[in-house]
């Protein structure tokens, strides 16, 4: 029985990742996977600006929410590349201010307002962490039991609190 | 099979055991707890002594010797995966060994009971996994996947999981004996200490200071896994502290006040000595008017039935998130030419306190740290700091130390947020008469957001999420120190600039030695006196756990937990760690 219940289960879980990834082409899924890997542990966004990047505060600093970002993908990129001059944002790209790249401006000429180095990320894993962003979170309103099973998975109590 | 167990050359105990029944040390006695320094073989208790001194009476490692240690073994663990918030769980535990066992954990709470009786290397007898619901719990950790250690309690091993859970383990197998729910993450609770047993009660307490907990100290009968009693650390209505809390809207009902280090305990009084965490939310003081007792205080309780017999606050409407959870050694000293029986305590704020611990009266305070900007100093004869003001329910401490609603960004803090010293243990040679003070320099940056209420208050926060009332910015170079400290003057007898904030805490040695880990992998030994460095080796990842020593067969070790990946706020000022890895360690060091 435990067996059928489980069975049961990883082909619900299946369908509902079918239907979750029926939006985008098999790439675009893929690269939006990845960019959720990005985002939740490679570059750990999720710490400062939470799960469903609705932005916090506390000890990750006071991380705006990224649903209610007004920028257009190149420059949220740029923001992931550079960082934010005098705040805790961290820069990913691993030669920010080792020339005029981010902001028309170098280390020396940024000085005590350069920001903190954060995990450094290739190209295509900050293009794929923006697309993860734009695709699940930019533009949205609350997020929703549903988003948080899609990030966290059903193997946690997590999301429970969020059931209605 | 038979086997005999020595310990300290002495016969302690003679089992006759089947051939399928494990090996079984003695049993872990209350009065072993007593007399733990008479076992230098062993490390029985997480402080090493319930005193706190994290002392060991070993001596053949020394200031003669310690240019011939090496690295005789290492084991590597687990319990590093990702998990919630964070990326990596942490090591932070204190090995505990008993007869040639050592018990570990790692930060997902997983015990291992490591046979070292060998010398040459470690065998993990059996591992112990809580099989903890990883985001549930680790997305309501503040600071980290952490686990400070286990106790031992006749033959079985305490421990926690970040989860929530008290187990109660055979020593022998890593059976689960019984569970018990102490905390809930539901509600953002969760455990990371290492017990504190006294007699047949393990003492536990709760973290989650970020997230709107209430702080409590609760007390496990260990005979039957059953609750004996729960003190909260935030006085509810009508208990003395309570008046404190002067918002008029019960705010005291997610005031904070965490308990996330092991307390130390005086036998002679019965009484154990509990450090506790920052108020909530932690930078919107304006949230939460009065002094906000018991947040950032000493608790001195009774064991057998919780109650609270004196407190002291350190930071009075703490603005900083200066809790003062680390422990507090009981010292004896002469003050003045007076005896006294001191509890002391190396405070995240940057001052040295000692009270007098009958009483928690105020003996004498000092800075200890390099910068400190938030007061002037303490008043001389409360300990409050001077720039405290009795008539007013939000304190102004010193102008630009910290944010506001009205000006929500500050200039500067020093100590920084961090302190100080945060929870990493200090140790205390009581021969040389010196208190060894690893701690965080530098100043950092905070932010006030108006906090909003919980929804059972009539607000929109939900239960898990973050309650901090603003943020902390940490974009200046932290660097660290290690300090040998008058415990009776607070003198600072000498001193040591480190390249990093120091996270590990200190073991020292009758060998007139200093044992610390750094956050660039080097782990080192200076001399007690002088802290001149005398030997150091780096195990290529960093260390955020204090060392231990003992001994088998006659032969001493030290041991230490290595591998955390270091916090961003290391890290990212620190380019020469950016592409250090983590790891899950283990390192034995002998002669």
């Amino acid at each position: 029985m435990a067996v059928l219940v489980a069975a049961v289960a990883f082909l619900l879980s299946g369908a509902d990742a079918t239907r979750a990834q029926a939006e985008f082409s098999a790439q675009d899924a893929r690269a939006i996977e990845f960019g959720k890997e990005i985002f939740k542990v490679k570059a750990n966004c999720q710490f400062c600006h939470k799960w469903d990047a609705s932005g916090d505060t506390g000890y990750g600093g006071h991380a705006l929410s990224l649903r209610k970002t007004a920028l257009p993908p190149e420059q949220f990129a740029e923001v992931v590349r550079c960082g934010r001059l005098s705040t805790g944002m961290p820069f990913h790209d691993r030669l920010a201010y080792t020339d005029k790249r981010c902001f028309g401006v170098t280390r020396e000429e940024v000085g005590k307002d350069l920001p903190p180095m954060g995990e450094f990320l290739s190209a295509r894993e900050i293009d794929a962490v923006v697309r993860y962003l734009f695709a699940k979170a930019v533009g949205r309103g609350a997020s929703t039991y549903e988003e948080c099973v899609d990030f966290w998975g059903k193997e946690t109590r997590q999301c429970e609190p969020m059931k209605k | 099979m038979k086997k005999l167990v020595f310990a300290g050359g002495l016969m302690i105990s003679l089992l006759a055991v089947s051939a399928f029944t494990p090996m079984r040390a003695a049993d872990m006695t209350f009065e072993r707890a007593l007399n733990a320094s008479k076992e230098p073989q062993n490390w029985l208790l997480h402080h090493g002594s319930f005193e706190g001194y994290r002392f060991s009476r070993l001596k053949d490692i020394n200031t003669d010797t310690v240019k011939n240690l090496k690295p005789v073994f290492s084991v590597a663990l687990g319990g590093f995966e990702s998990g919630g918030r964070y990326k990596f769980g942490n090591l932070e535990g204190t090995p505990i060994v008993e007869d040639g066992i050592m018990y570990v954990t790692d930060g997902w709470g997983s015990v291992y009971a490591i046979d070292v009786s060998s010398g040459k290397k470690g065998v993990i007898k059996w591992k112990f996994d809580p099989g903890v619901d990883r985001p549930w719990a680790g997305d309501v950790a503040c600071c980290g996947v952490n686990n400070r250690g286990v106790a031992l309690w006749k033959d079985r091993v305490i421990s926690i999981a970040l989860d929530g859970r008290l187990f109660s383990l055979n020593k022998a197998t890593g059976e689960t004996v019984w569970e018990r729910k102490v905390a809930d993450p539901a509600i953002a609770e969760t455990l990371t200490l290492a017990p504190l047993v006294i007699r047949d009660i393990g003492i536990v307490g709760v973290a989650g200071g970020e997230f709107g907990v209430r702080g409590w100290i609760d007390a496990t009968d260990l005979n039957t896994g059953k609750q004996l009693w729960r003190t909260y650390t935030i006085p509810g209505a009508g208990d003395p502290g309570n008046e404190t809390w002067k918002d008029g809207k019960e705010r005291w009902k997610h005031g904070g006040g965490s308990v996330w280090e092991t307390a130390t305990y005086d036998a002679e009084s019965d009484t154990f000595y509990q450090g506790i965490g920052n108020a909530g939310p932690d930078w919107d003081p304006e949230y939460r008017p009065g002094d906000n007792k018991w947040a950032a205080s000493v608790l001195a309780i009774s064991p057998n039935d919780g109650k609270i017999r004196w407190g002291y606050q350190y930071t009075p409407n703490d603005p900083f998130d200066f809790d003062e959870i680390s422990e507090h050694p009981l010292i004896n000293a002469k003050v003045n030419g007076e005896d006294r029986k001191l509890v002391v305590h190396a405070a995240r704020n940057g001052f040295y306190y000692a009270l007098d611990r009958a009483n928690g009266s105020f003996v004498l305070g000092k800075q200890y740290v390099d910068q400190l900007n938030w007061t002037p100093g303490l008043d001389p004869k409360t300990g409050r700091p001077l720039n405290y003001n009795p008539a007013t329910d939000v304190q102004e401490y010193a102008p630009g130390s910290h944010s506001s609603r009205a000006k929500p960004k500050n200039e500067r803090l020093c100590p920084s947020h961090f302190g100080g010293k945060n929870w990493q243990p200090t140790a205390y040679n009581p021969e040389l008469n010196l208190l060894f003070i690893p701690s965080v320099e530098g100043c950092n940056f905070l932010e006030t957001v108006e906090q909003k209420d919980f929804v059972d208050q009539g607000g929109t926060i939900q239960p898990r999420e973050r309650f901090a009332g603003g943020a902390q910015k940490t974009t200046e170079r932290l660097y660290g120190s290690l300090k040998a400290v008058d415990p009776a003057t607070g003198e600072i007898k000498s001193r040591l600039k480190l390249d990093y904030p120091n996270f590990a805490g200190a073991l020292a040695t009758a060998g007139n030695l200093v044992f610390l880990g750094q956050a660039d992998g080097s782990f080192t030994a200076y001399d007690a006196k002088s802290l001149q460095e005398l030997w150091s080796f780096n195990v290529g990842s960093g260390i955020n756990a204090p060392a231990v020593s003992y001994s088998v067969n006659g032969k001493q070790y030290i041991a230490v937990l290595v591998g955390s990946r270091q916090s961003p706020f290391v890290t990212g000022m620190a380019p020469e760690l950016k592409n250090t890895s983590t790891a899950s360690m283990l390192y034995v060091f002998g002669l």
